[in-house]
């Protein structure tokens, strides 16, 4: 069963506020990483990224790291980055394509399935000794939703699909159907920057429709200088767009209202692109009309898949506690197959303009964060409010809680899963140990 | 004509103490029409059209930058980074079409909110002589932790 924690979280996580400890306690971060990093489902990789097999790339699931490998089978495999032996990193590399991992220790070396298949001297283990018994642990459980590949470090749970839902998959659908093949490209390599604040506040802001006009303001004069474009109503609080709170920590901003009532068609193509046609005609032929229309209007989508994972428009973004006042973020540029490669680099050039640490967007957001964490020090009263739009949210015939854009029903609902998983465990028991090798792959 | 070396490296000298002051003007007007500004992500060289750079800018993108450094509300450089540069290591080629190439290190600390952080590179630019100077036509930043975390690179490299 899980650790009995000395915190009481109900103290810290009020309907309308949060306590300022949430971000600044090292014993809360030490706990976030084992209730929600180590074994709830986090994000770890795109298979696009890993297209044949022997590929592979490092990643992290909390603390730990893991190796996202596409096996001799072809199977993705998720494989904790340790050796069997004395637990030396078998894997030195963020990225490359191999056929074994080898570890430079004592030479034991195994396959791309984890597999144990070579042991230094072995005559000198006792008898009893199974190689089988030390191929490289596996993340116990992995799911695959269209080429999102999650992890979860613990056996048992509710599975990848039951988890993510009709709502959060329909949401993936938006992004990865702008391809007129369906398929995602995870090939552009990634932007890496990170803050000296909690990583929280990545994930809050990631789904605050309230800070655009104040913090990106230059970016929107700039788009605005350039194109005509205004933006700026999109974030007012007489806006149309949304927030919505699926539940299970996956809220989203719902840009839909605003770009229907806009009739802005086809907001997918960037307005540069000349050769918009084929692509267009390739959606409609494999999509029909009007899910061609649907698809390219939406343009993807802007949703928090709790705790790392964040999907805005052409990019994945991950976010990844270093510590409790430190953060990571790395950020992957989508393409789409199938499309001319206009489309693609119209899909680059917008990603660098406001991304990336010289980027003209994102970095003055990280300087909030940072600005935030300063602000936490001054405990006179320790409360954030969250109270926009309370009381006033609508609901889904499925639940969904509905408000307007600039509301922070996203922030609520984040802090509601934070403090379910921080507090009951949710539906995961504490990691056990062994080497589980459940898979199961979402529709 | 080769060209004197003395010459391009008073430009480099100068273009690095308007990066390190902050000039953003200045620094501007030395690119030409046609200037092409870049910052490998992850690798020294790669396809910019198919892989994602820190910086892949030409002019009117650069003007974006400029814009909005001087607009007051870059938060990123509210306050601004001090940051001061050694250029250094240059070697100069004859480019095509008059132009000129020239290869430099650089080492740069930058200090912002009590932070100094350490940049170190290579960079190319490709020169088009003007009057008695020149223009930059081309500028290409080979970080050596570009495929590192980096919090802020916000202020000019």
């Amino acid at each position: 069963m899980k650790k009995q924690s000395v915190i009481d979280y109900n103290e810290f996580v009020k309907e309308d506020r949060i306590h300022g400890r949430v971000y600044t306690d090292p014993q809360i971060y030490e706990e976030e990483l084992e209730n929600i990093f180590h074994r709830g489902w986090v994000y770890v990789g795109h298979a696009s990224e890993i297209p044949t097999p022997g590929d592979f790339r490092l990643r992290r699931m909390g603390r730990q790291t893991v190796i996202m490998v596409r096996d001799e089978d072809g199977q993705v495999q998720l494989l904790l980055n340790r050796c069997t032996h004395r637990a030396n990193a078998v894997c030195q590399v963020e990225r490359g394509n191999t056929n074994a991992f080898r570890c430079a220790y004592h030479g034991w070396s195994f396959g791309t399935n984890g597999e144990l298949k070579g042991v230094s001297y072995r005559d000198r283990y006792p008898a009893s000794f199974q190689k089988a018994d030390y191929n490289l642990r596996k993340v116990p459980r992995v799911g695959i939703y269209r080429g999102f590949v999650f992890g979860s470090l613990s056996p048992v749970g509710l599975s990848l699909d039951d988890h993510l839902g009709p709502r959060v998959k329909e949401q993936i659908d938006l992004v990865v159907d702008l391809s007129p093949v369906g398929e995602l490209d995870v090939t552009a390599g990634v932007h890496k920057y990170g803050y000296r604040a909690n990583w929280k506040f990545q994930i809050e802001n990631s789904m605050d429709g309230y800070h655009p006009n104040f913090v990106h303001q230059t970016f929107f004069t700039n788009i605005q200088h350039r194109t005509g474009r205004k933006l700026t109503d999109l974030f007012t609080s007489s806006s149309p767009a949304q927030t919505r709170d699926f539940g299970n920590g996956y809220v989203m901003l719902d840009f839909r209202p605003y770009n229907n009532a806009k009739s802005s068609l086809w907001r997918a193509v960037n307005p540069e692109v000349r050769q918009k046609e084929p692509y267009i005609e390739a959606m409609i032929t494999r999509y029909g009309t009007e899910r061609a229309t649907e698809l390219l209007t939406t343009a993807g989508t802007h949703i928090l898949v709790f705790p790392n994972l964040v999907l805005i428009g052409v990019q994945i973004r991950v976010i990844q506690p270093i510590k409790v006042d430190e953060t990571e973020v790395f950020l992957y540029p989508t393409f789409l197959q199938g499309v001319p490669e206009e489309v693609n680099v119209a899909r680059l050039r917008g990603h660098e303009s406001f991304y990336g640490p010289a980027g003209g967007g994102a970095t003055d957001d990280l300087e909030m964060f940072e600005r935030n964490q300063m602000g936490l020090r001054s405990q006179v009263d320790p409360w954030l409010l969250l109270a926009r739009g309370l009381g006033q949210e609508t609901q889904d015939e499925d639940g969904t809680l509905v408000g307007q854009v600039t509301d922070e029903v996203t922030q609520r609902g984040i802090w509601r899963q934070w403090k379910k998983m921080m507090t009951q465990g949710t539906d995961v028991p504490a990691r056990r140990r062994g080497n589980g090798t459940a898979r199961q792959v979402a529709q | 004509m080769p060209a004197d070396r003395h010459q391009v490296e008073n430009f480099l000298y100068r273009e690095a103490r308007l990066m390190d002051t902050h000039a953003y003007d200045e620094w501007f007007a030395l690119w030409t029409d046609d200037a092409l500004y870049w910052i490998p992500s992850n690798d020294d060289d790669f396809d910019p059209q198919r892989h994602v750079s820190i910086v892949y800018e030409n002019k009117p993108r650069i003007e974006d930058r400029i814009t909005r450094l001087k607009s007051g509300v870059a938060f990123a450089q509210d306050p601004k980074s001090r940051v001061s540069r050694v250029v250094a290591n240059i070697e100069i080629e004859e480019g095509e079409n008059g132009e000129i190439i020239v290869h430099s290190t650089f080492n740069l600390t930058a200090l912002r909110r009590s932070h100094m952080d350490t940049f170190a590179g290579r960079a190319t630019h490709k020169l088009r002589p003007e009057g008695n100077s020149f223009r930059i036509a081309y500028k290409k930043v080979v970080l050596i932790n570009n495929d590192e975390v980096i919090n802020n690179l916000t202020f000019l490299v």
